[in-house]
């Protein structure tokens, strides 16, 4: 608590530098995710840009296999894995065959390290162990969210945003400061993405192309906002009395599931996915502002499976807009769990020297967002 | 669903409105600040010698309106039961408070309809604004973009502190008084403690306890204590049950050090000492068992998936 020798010390110089160096030469790194239903491989390039000095990142491939089970049924972990086994060699031949580059040139071989599923994150970790024994590549462990984070940051240019994170597993508000993505908010039970599965399930919504994609397109059906719980705690949202909400009107008499309303009084399926939509779509927006209020910042980025929802990027637009802020969002390429943007985060840390030895190179389950050492960043 | 702009609706509190000044967003409303709630008197000063013109300090008792205007992303009937609640919260927790002798603003009046709320102005700091938060420095610089140096000037020497490593920024007045008073961060920990121990006295839970809503003011005329707490922005207040109620409100802080003030959160706990002194053994003693259960669930533990 030395204030004085602390004030005496700060300069004027307040830009912040990077504490990333160019690269003298192209550099290449191969990531592979595979944390829940998402097989996913990506091989991305970090090269000097010929004009300037700064450094241009390019997508060389990204590549992905996602495991469908049939309406009603979630993914369980010992069939996820079994799916990522059976498809695994298959997706990285092509992400390789797509970038066009050879095992030779990879620099570094990114995998996700946690936060997911212990046995479908196992196979993503021991097919990159293998091929970094094989090709004499050096292995990084990547922490899902951060991947999310660097890849919504490259996508967008957004440079110091507050991050929504939204995902089947993961609902938190985070903000960077001295090195670390530090949360906000987060959700005190379920995900928001497992909230809306889980009701997607309940009414009988196909999980192709994604449930969450379905209960948006059929939201845009619904009419009547039916009273749900609205939890929100600070800055933190609390989503498990919601889905239980929801849940009880599919057994309430007034309940006419997919049928047409034939009168004012009852309730549709699509009422219920326009209504959980709205309830929990607001609680989001309002703890992001929340945290916008709290740090002062203006600009939102909304990462993860959820943020492609075009109704909740349509909420957060006018909340920003609201506040003179902007939103930054990406398409389903990029938001949904993909290869590309652990590789993206794994090359980062390449850079600053960060390379994780293979005895560490153990999966886990669980690993926070504010857990990892941010070095890229100053 | 989209009517275009919130129809500026007529209401008791719209002549302040417009006459106040508005001072922050918050997250929830725009606050605007007037300084008493007349408008500024013509004063004509007659020529008289310096009998009384010292003496004539006007006590002037600023005014806050906290407007909840009409958010457009929430569906209009949701947007408007949430106001009103809120809005009728805030008012009785801050009166039930005041009752009880806990030091929060005053409620000056209640427009319901409007959405507005008219306080007692608190003058001071945020307790955000005098430790220095971590996070807010840094977003004032986010236009300047990071430069990625180039590998030949790698050699030259670079400035290491560039990221604020002093605790406490320059400029920063609050902490200056504090100091000149010789209030240290400890005291001012303990006062923090003390204050929300007698907030949960009353059976008043917060909900949103940061350190942004915690006002320090200056109180000259107390020679024992040269400062008091205030705690302010009471709309997502409740009345307590369980003891699980307090801790959840306790942990909300704890959280909130840990992210807004990462160098701080040591201090943390000399906060919950004072507060456990403050509620006293018999009162804290459950408090504190379930304070260890929810730090355990919830925000720490990693989600799956």
């Amino acid at each position: 608590m030395t204030t004085a020798q602390a004030s005496s010390s700060s300069t004027t110089v307040k830009k912040k530098v990077s504490p990333l160096t160019r690269p003298s030469r192209r550099l290449l790194c191969l990531g592979i995710e595979g944390s829940a239903n998402k097989l996913g491989c990506g091989i991305i390039s970090h090269s000097p840009s010929p004009s300037n000095s700064t450094t241009k990142v390019t997508v060389l491939s990204n590549v992905r296999h996602t495991y469908i089970t049939p309406p009603g049924e979630g993914f369980l972990p010992s069939d996820t894995a079994r799916h990522h086994r059976d498809w695994i060699v298959r997706v990285i031949e092509e992400a390789v065959r797509k970038a066009g580059v050879r095992w030779s040139e990879l620099d570094c071989i990114a995998f996700t390290k946690g936060p997911g599923m212990g046995t479908p994150l196992q196979v993503g970790a021991l097919v990159a162990r293998t091929l970094s024994l094989l090709h004499d590549i050096p292995l990084i462990g990547v922490n899902h969210c951060v991947g999310h984070i660097e890849m919504g940051r490259q996508i967008t240019s957004s440079h110091n945003p507050i991050v929504l994170y939204v995902s089947g597993g993961n609902t938190q508000v985070i903000a960077y400061s001295q090195q670390r993505y530090r949360i906000f908010g987060e959700t005190l039970d379920i995900a928001i993405g497992n909230c809306l599965d889980r009701f997607a399930r309940v009414i009988g919504l196909r999980n192709d192309p994604s449930p969450g994609y379905n209960i948006e397109v059929e939201a845009k059906k619904g009419k009547k906002l039916v009273s749900l719980p609205y939890g929100t705690k600070g800055m933190d949202v609390s989503l498990a009395g919601i889905l239980h909400s929801v849940e009880s009107y599919t057994k309430d008499k007034k309940y006419i599931s997919w049928d047409q309303p034939t009168s004012e009084d009852v309730i549709t399926a699509y009422d219920l996915c326009y209504s959980l939509q709205e309830t929990a779509f607001a609680m989001l927006v309002e703890i992001t502002e929340r945290a916008m209020a709290h740090v002062g910042a203006r600009d939102v980025l909304i990462v993860g499976g959820v943020g492609c929802n075009l109704r909740l990027q349509e909420m957060m637009g006018i909340m920003a807009s609201e506040r003179n802020g902007r939103v930054f969002a990406t398409d389903q390429s990029f938001c949904i769990d993909n290869g590309i943007m652990i590789a993206q985060a794994g090359l980062l840390a390449y850079r600053m020297g960060q390379i994780t030895p293979l005895e560490k190179t153990g999966v886990t389950q669980r690993y926070r967002t504010d857990a990892v050492h941010v070095s890229w960043r100053a | 669903m989209s009517t275009p702009t919130s129809s500026y609706s007529y209401s008791p509190s719209t002549c302040y409105l417009e006459r106040g000044e508005l001072i922050k967003q918050g997250a929830e409303a725009k606050v605007f600040a007037l300084s008493s709630l007349f408008p500024p008197p013509k004063i004509y000063n007659p020529s008289s010698p310096s009998s009384s013109s010292s003496s004539s300090t006007p006590s002037s008792s600023g005014v806050i309106i906290k407007y909840r205007f009409p958010k457009q992303y929430r569906h209009p009937s949701l947007d408007a039961s949430l106001t009103a609640s809120r809005l009728t919260f805030e008012a009785r927790s801050l009166a039930r408070a005041a009752k009880y002798g806990v030091t929060v603003p005053r409620v000056l009046w209640v427009d319901e309809k409007g959405g507005c709320i008219g306080l007692e102005k608190v003058e001071g700091w945020s307790v955000r604004e005098v430790l220095g938060g971590g996070a807010e420095g840094e977003m004032e610089y986010q236009d300047e973009e990071e430069i990625e140096l180039d590998i030949d000037t790698n050699d030259d020497e670079r400035d290491v502190d560039v990221q604020g490593e002093g605790e406490v920024e320059e400029g920063n007045e609050g902490w200056d008084k504090l100091r000149e008073l010789g209030v240290g961060r400890d005291h001012l920990m303990r006062s923090i403690g003390s204050a929300l121990a007698k907030l949960h006295l009353t059976t008043i839970i917060h909900g949103d306890l940061t350190t942004s809503n915690m006002m320090i003011r200056l109180t000259p005329d107390n020679k024992s204590q040269p400062y008091e707490i205030v705690l302010i922005d009471f709309g997502l207040s409740s009345t307590a049950q369980f003891p699980e109620n307090y801790a959840v409100d306790l942990y909300v802080l704890e959280r909130a050090f840990a992210s807004t003030h990462p160098k701080s959160e040591k201090l943390y706990a000399g906060v919950l000492e004072a507060y456990a002194k403050g509620l006293g053994e018999k009162k804290w003693k459950p408090i504190e068992t379930k304070l260890k259960e929810v730090r355990k669930r919830g925000r720490k533990r990693d989600m799956t998936g």
